[in-house]
């Protein structure tokens, strides 16, 4: 890796601002207002859940509720819904945790295909998802106000599940809600500073992709998927 | 209270009715009211053509002209908006810095000064007809002046207010805009003379002589029959 | 340099512009929409004003110090993996990363949504070097199949129509389906899937790099970034250099008022921070990974009066409120960056030269100051511009001696008191009716439209006088 031309280029920086370099010692000011804090102020999880449901209908996007022993039999509806023969999942220790992994084992029996991402497989895996018709991840945290999932990425839990597959479907355990991204982006922030690398991909994603390019028409389903359900599990 | 009128050059050259009925109703609401013989222009429209030496005379003849008052009271939302810019272009003047403070300290347009100064609401008007109100750009987002008018105009007896569509939009005057840019002013105040129509109503009434001036001179040009007044010539009815 | 958009002049631009009746109606239409959007978004948040205020903060912080955060931004990208350019020209940039691409054996290209790779005319010189290209944003992939350019930062092709759009993809790409938007945009993702697939590198811009872990954000609908940062094992982002945010709480409240300034969303469908290579056992992500910082005319601004037109953060809500541009739409400006932001930033970047007329294109009506999300006074920076064209001696003869005679006259009340009470007798030749119909000289441009008042019969201060003396009241 090479960092090029920096230090002319910061140099005139300085000069223009008339002034030496700045290298160190620069703090963030306390900002004079914080309403980004304010909002949803107070709210417990079952308030936040429906702030959230709320949203949902806004961007096009199903919501469903269930528990951990009714969550295989909604997934199932859903799946159905979607006409999925194929479908990718994380690897994700909660699909053990909340009773996934027998559930998926079923849907192979019964002909559909099902494909965990398996990191040793490489390129494989956006192969399979490019071809699916659904993927299937669990949020991380979930931001109530913009209906929003956010996916921390890595190895086991590729950018493609939920960015190449027709359809995507979300499951938020309550405990992931929290009012808005002020949440996640503290929770980052905080990590950072302890040295904990940020993963290489934080994906926001607030139901189908949608475009209004052309003559402001609002279509929903572009590059991404073209449906969305979020499923909360109590 | 004594109150000093900015007429603006504007009505002093066109439209002298609305100087009346400015004093008028200041007086009605308690003022003792003077008129400065040395004012002229606020200086706007070399300000606004970038020729800041040029306006700078102006304001400076302001300045000297309203030294003495108590309150400069005027009635546009664009020339108050200018005189209360004032202090922001004379900023490090020894000279002028102190006293372009002053100036914009004590002037209000004629709306905001009865609604905020004096605390009156109902100036005791009455007239009968179907009014639509275009807030001015300047009155509304320079001088920050938004419900003062509306409060005085639902007050007067017989009026019947009718909400001016994207009335927030610019009518396309501009100053040396209208003249400079002729082509783009044209469609705009078109447009504002189709959102009055729309209205039906038989008055469009407004805060700012010049802005009327376009969308009127527009409107007879297009041969409707919709009467322009200013804000004052609807208060001074009674 | 590629931010001036036309060769035209901006008179001819303009009268193309209001005469191109589908844009007007398309422009109106979405300025409409696009208003009520951002108005209901900022109206649920209930203190929009203190949002607008925290925007402004972080921004005037970040700008004053960035010779800092870029450095720290710097060092965190390449803490990950990235390689980081600093570019001072379009030039510099444009070469770099033809180099990158070259070194890669690189063939295809995608691209998602990037105003600042427009500006430095990267599509040209990639083309150039015989590498396709592809956008794929769905706006910006009409265009580029049109050979046409943006008419606006955030919806580029709002200026076409579905008709348009459906011939240009039977034209260009065989397309034999209807001009519904659903099944046009359809089709634009099977196309462009492919290329997805396909490409070797991927090419995006930046909305907020954030100095403290070296991630850039992009801000999309379509998902199209995602894919173009997902897919290409080689990837480059290409980022203004005021487009920092020192930490992920600053990026986060900078997006809340971006997508809601923008387009009236609590957050667009997708937010994507990415940060250098991909990480051990990953699959998704670039093995290599390019951060280009461009400076381009920029650092000119800094330390400047106009240093806050730098705090910009592309939303187009200005673009979205400006009257001008609702008649003339966009090409009129003859800048990729168009409306009042584009009239103040073009000639910062591009000299006066080709855009003097730009700071003359608004009635300083003030919708775009009250409109921007994080405080740029945009029309008075507007007039600045214009004071310093009055300074550099540009303006017309005829204009500096109406000015020299305006300050005379306002500054000599005896003087102004007397043409005062001519103005009346000296306008009388054009006078019937108490209308003036068709004005000398100046007054042209006026009563061209619209009829002019004849001054006032009896003069104010002569009435005022009369009622002192116990006269007529």
């Amino acid at each position: 890796m090479v960092i090029q031309k920096q230090e002319a280029f910061l140099d005139k920086l300085a000069a223009t601002l008339g002034r030496e370099r700045r290298t160190e010692g620069v703090e963030r000011p306390i900002w004079s207002v914080s309403p980004q804090l304010e909002v949803y102020q107070g709210f417990d999880q079952d308030d936040l859940v429906d702030v959230l449901e709320k949203q949902c209908a806004i961007i096009h996007t199903d919501f469903r509720r269930t528990d951990k022993a009714g969550l295989a039999n909604v997934l199932k509806e859903v799946i159905i819904g979607y006409e999925g023969k194929s479908i990718i999942v994380a690897k994700d220790p909660r699909n053990k945790d909340y009773g996934l992994d027998g559930f998926y084992e079923k849907l192979q029996q019964v002909g559909r295909e099902v494909h965990e991402w398996d990191a040793t497989k490489g390129k494989e895996n956006q192969v399979f998802a490019e071809r699916a018709d659904i993927g299937i991840n669990f949020s991380d945290m979930t931001l109530a106000e913009s209906a929003t999932i956010t996916l921390f990425n890595n190895k086991d839990n590729g950018r493609s599940i939920s960015l190449l597959p027709r359809t995507w479907i979300a499951i938020i355990p309550k405990s992931t809600l929290v009012p808005r991204m002020t949440q996640v982006a503290k929770h980052i922030h905080e990590a950072t500073q302890q040295g904990h690398a940020v993963s290489s991909c934080v994906s926001f994603i607030s139901g189908p992709s949608n475009s209004a390019d052309i003559e402001m028409n609002l279509i929903v389903g572009v590059h991404g998927p073209i449906k969305v359900t979020y499923i909360v599990v109590d | 209270m004594k109150v000093s009128l900015f007429i603006t050059c504007m009505c002093d050259i066109f439209a002298s009715n609305v100087g009346k009925d400015t004093v008028e109703i200041l007086e009605r609401v308690g003022c003792e009211v003077d008129f400065p013989e040395q004012q002229t222009c606020c200086g706007q429209p070399a300000y606004n053509s970038g020729y800041l030496e040029e306006s700078k005379k102006a304001m400076k003849q302001m300045m000297k002209a309203f030294k003495d008052s108590e309150y400069v009271v005027g009635p546009s939302g664009s020339c108050v908006g200018m005189l209360r810019e004032y202090p922001k272009i004379f900023a490090g003047d020894p000279k002028w810095e102190e006293e372009a403070n002053k100036l914009a300290a004590k002037t209000f347009e004629i709306t905001q000064f009865l609604v905020d100064v004096m605390g009156v609401v109902d100036v005791g008007s009455s007239f009968t007809g179907k009014i639509t109100y275009h807030p001015s750009c300047h009155m509304t987002r320079v001088l920050g002046v938004k419900e003062a008018p509306l409060k005085l105009l639902e007050n007067v007896k017989g009026v019947e207010l009718i909400k001016l569509p994207i009335g927030e939009d610019c009518c396309g005057f501009g100053g040396t805009f209208a003249v400079k840019s002729p082509v783009i002013s044209g469609e705009m105040v078109m447009e504002k003379s189709r959102h009055v129509t729309e209205t039906g109503a038989e008055y469009l009434v407004g805060g700012d002589m010049a802005c009327l001036m376009n969308i009127g001179g527009r409107m007879t040009r297009e041969g409707k029959n919709i009467k322009v007044a200013h804000i004052t010539e609807i208060l001074n009815q009674h | 340099m590629s931010l001036k958009i036309s060769s035209g002049s901006f008179e001819n631009r303009v009268q193309r512009g209001v005469e191109n009746d589908f844009m007007r109606q398309a422009v109106s239409s979405a300025q409409g929409r696009f208003k009520s959007g951002r108005l209901n978004a900022a109206a649920e948040l209930g203190n929009w004003e203190d949002w607008r205020t925290l925007g402004e903060e972080i921004r005037t912080h970040t700008l004053e110090n960035i010779d800092y955060y870029l450095q720290q931004l710097s060092e965190q990208v390449f803490k990950r993996g990235g390689h980081v350019f600093f570019a001072e020209t379009a030039e510099e940039a444009n070469e770099y990363i033809k180099d990158v691409i070259k070194k890669k054996n690189g063939k295809k290209v995608v691209k998602s949504k990037s105003m600042v790779t427009e500006e430095i005319g990267l599509n040209k010189a990639l083309q150039e070097a015989g590498v396709e290209v592809v956008e794929t944003d769905l706006g910006e992939w009409i265009l580029q199949l049109d050979d046409d350019v943006p008419s606006h930062i955030v919806t580029p092709a709002l200026h076409k129509n579905k008709e348009q759009i459906r011939e240009t993809f039977a034209e260009k790409k065989g397309y034999d389906k209807s001009d519904k938007p659903e099944e046009l945009a359809l089709f634009a993702r099977e196309q462009l899937r492919k290329d997805f697939l396909s490409a070797d590198i991927g090419i995006t811009g930046c909305n907020f790099a954030i100095a403290e872990s070296g991630a850039v954000t992009l801000v999309t609908n379509e998902g199209n970034a995602r894919l173009v940062t997902s897919l290409p094992d080689t990837q480059i982002t290409v980022m203004g250099m005021e487009r920092i945010v020192p930490t992920w709480e600053e990026m986060e409240v900078l997006v809340s008022l971006l997508t809601r300034a923008a387009v009236g969303q609590k957050l667009t469908s997708y937010i994507t921070a990415i940060t250098g290579t991909r990480l051990e056992g990953e699959v998704d992500g670039p093995e290599e990974y390019h951060l280009v910082v461009v400076d381009n005319g920029r650092s000119k601004i800094l330390g400047t009066e106009f240093q806050s037109a730098l705090h910009c953060i592309r939303c187009a809500a200005c673009i979205n409120v400006c009257p001008v541009y609702r008649h003339v739409g966009g090409h009129a400006y003859g800048s990729i960056y168009p409306g009042p932001i584009g009239a103040v930033i073009t000639p910062l970047l591009d000299g006066y030269e080709d855009h003097k007329e730009l700071p003359y294109a608004s009635t300083l009506c003030a919708a775009c100051t009250e409109a921007c999300p994080v405080k740029i006074p945009l029309h008075e920076l507007l007039i600045r511009h214009r004071q310093i064209i009055v300074e550099e001696n540009k303006t017309s003869k005829i204009e500096k001696l109406a000015m020299k005679g305006f300050a005379k006259w306002a500054s000599t009340p005896a003087a102004y008191k007397i043409s005062a009470k001519m103005a009346r007798p000296a306008l009388k030749p054009w006078t019937k009716d108490e209308t003036i119909k068709n004005g000398p000289g100046p007054m042209k441009g006026w009563t061209d439209i619209r009829d002019f008042p004849a001054p006032s019969r009896q003069g104010f201060r002569d009435w005022f006088k009369d009622r002192d003396k116990g006269g007529d009241a």
